[in-house]
């Protein structure tokens, strides 16, 4: 590891700390950490450029992922017990026809509403979101304030994120 | 119901360059419902990627084009909003003048139509243009394919209105073609500025613009590949085969039809446009990796080489 980073990681321990317990994490906060050392330890990350930025985003990562895999087992359950599904389906199995079509329109319906809100929301957002550019960087080459890049990329997710939410309970 | 002040954490944490992880930490700690409406969020979030296509999106960097970005802040404010509001306006004052008048081209046929001011328009087959008796700046592209030769006047720039999108030239050669599905742009001389009242996306020679189904999208174009048709070729570079068959059709007269399978397929060449369709097929089927069967009055396209019935 990085010297640089290890030191960052010590002096920062924490705060790093403060943010896994606000973030949830409770009494798992102590045992986080260790991993986030014990990871940090194990790979040779060479110079990072904002160290500090860079140890809150990996517990902000280790957070989401915990997250997910809940959220996961949570649904699989639910599955379970409705019946839904006797046999397990496999992610890497091909997806059905009926199943492709309706992944299809799903498609068609996002590109519609992101269409809707207008050239200048949609290139922000898919700028930001697909291609992972700054909304600093999109703001200097569209030539407008980060403000209108905030509010563009807002309504953007409002709209996109609302889609979703329909099609889940549809 | 969407957390808006979560949101804007999802969208502000999701920044490359964000830095403010202190600001992050006592919001979360202000409520602990903070940090599950952060989850729920960040999750959907990150299942947006199964339906938004992620094309490539190119943008043009303002900071090449000092003239363009000086003007810029001037045309964003108030936005989109003023923008439509222009084109309304633009559309209506079309509707009710009497001297505007419409150009059509067969199928196969290109016209060249030269303004009073110098700008010469080439049509080509299968399109629909109209055209303002009174205004030699005024161009609207209704349907089809034309070349663009303007004579620059900065003070009174040539505009060409397709759809709702208007193309503003800044002393240019350029092309655009306008079909039921897509609008596409390139620009071989000079620069056109794309909707200059809105998004103001510059497009200088070399570049390429489409508006489709899979939204607005900047691309790189050959200069020489920039309204090929004039010259009797066909030059593409990475484009749907559906894309071609339609220029096709246009340049030669012609209805072409395509099996499913062939859509997804994508040619770069060269296609030399012939009048006589089988001696044009004969040629271009098979570097398209396809082979061409006339079927009454149309061509179908379908997979696999050589002659097939």
């Amino acid at each position: 590891m990085a010297t640089g980073l290890s030191a960052i990681f010590m002096a920062n321990r924490p705060a790093l700390l403060r943010f896994l317990r606000a973030r949830g994490a409770g009494d798992d906060a102590e045992d986080l950490l260790q991993d986030m050392w014990m990871k940090l330890e194990a790979k040779d990350l060479g110079p990072v450029s904002d160290p500090l930025p860079y140890l809150y985003r990996m517990a902000n990562n280790l957070m989401l992922d915990r997250y997910r895999s809940a959220t996961r087992r949570e649904r699989r359950e639910q599955d379970w017990a409705e019946g839904a599904g006797g046999v397990m389906a496999d992610p890497t199995e091909d997806i059905a026809v009926d199943d492709r079509m309706v992944l299809n329109e799903q498609l068609n319906e996002a590109r519609a509403v992101l269409r809707d809100l207008g050239p200048r929301v949609e290139l922000v957002f898919r700028r930001f979101r697909i291609e992972g550019v700054g909304q600093r960087v999109i703001a200097d080459e569209l030539g407008v304030s980060l403000t209108t890049v905030e509010k563009d990329l807002q309504k953007a997710y409002r709209a996109m994120l609302t889609l979703k939410q329909k099609m889940d309970t549809e | 119901m969407i957390n808006e002040e979560a949101l804007g954490w999802v969208i502000q944490t999701r920044d490359p360059e964000f830095s403010d992880w202190e600001g992050f930490t006592a919001w979360l700690e202000a409520d602990p419902a903070h940090a599950s409406a952060y989850d729920a969020l960040m999750l959907a979030d990150s299942e947006l990627d199964s339906f938004v296509p992620s094309e490539p999106v190119a943008l043009p960097i303002a900071a090449n084009d000092p003239g363009v970005r000086s003007r810029r802040p001037l045309h964003w404010i108030g936005g989109g909003a003023v923008a439509a509001a222009l084109v309304a306006a633009v559309s209506l004052g079309v509707a009710n003048r009497s001297d505007i008048y419409s150009v059509t081209t067969r199928p196969g046929e290109i016209r060249t139509i030269a303004l009073d001011d110098g700008t010469k328009v080439e049509l080509n087959g299968d399109t629909t243009m109209r055209f303002d008796r009174k205004d030699a700046r005024f161009a609207a592209l209704d349907a089809g394919e034309a070349a663009f030769t303007v004579r620059h006047d900065e003070a009174n720039p040539f505009r060409v209105t397709v759809g709702d999108a208007v193309f503003e030239d800044a002393g240019t050669v350029f092309n655009i073609v306008r079909t039921k599905a897509a609008t596409r742009i390139g620009v071989s001389e000079g620069k056109v500025i794309y909707n200059p009242q809105a998004e103001a996306i510059a497009l200088p020679a070399g570049r390429a613009l489409a508006d489709d189904a899979q939204g607005l999208r900047v691309m790189d174009i050959a200069p020489a590949a920039v309204a090929s048709w004039r010259q009797g070729q066909l030059v593409y570079s990475n484009a749907p085969v559906t894309q071609v068959a339609e220029d096709a059709a246009r340049s030669l007269g012609l209805t072409v039809q395509f099996t499913p399978q062939v859509q997804a397929i994508r040619f770069t060449g060269t296609l030399q446009l012939d009048r006589d369709p089988a001696r044009f097929f004969a040629q271009a089927a098979p570097l398209m990796g396809l082979s061409a069967v006339r079927q009454g009055d149309a061509w179908l396209l379908k997979e696999g080489n050589g002659p097939q019935n």
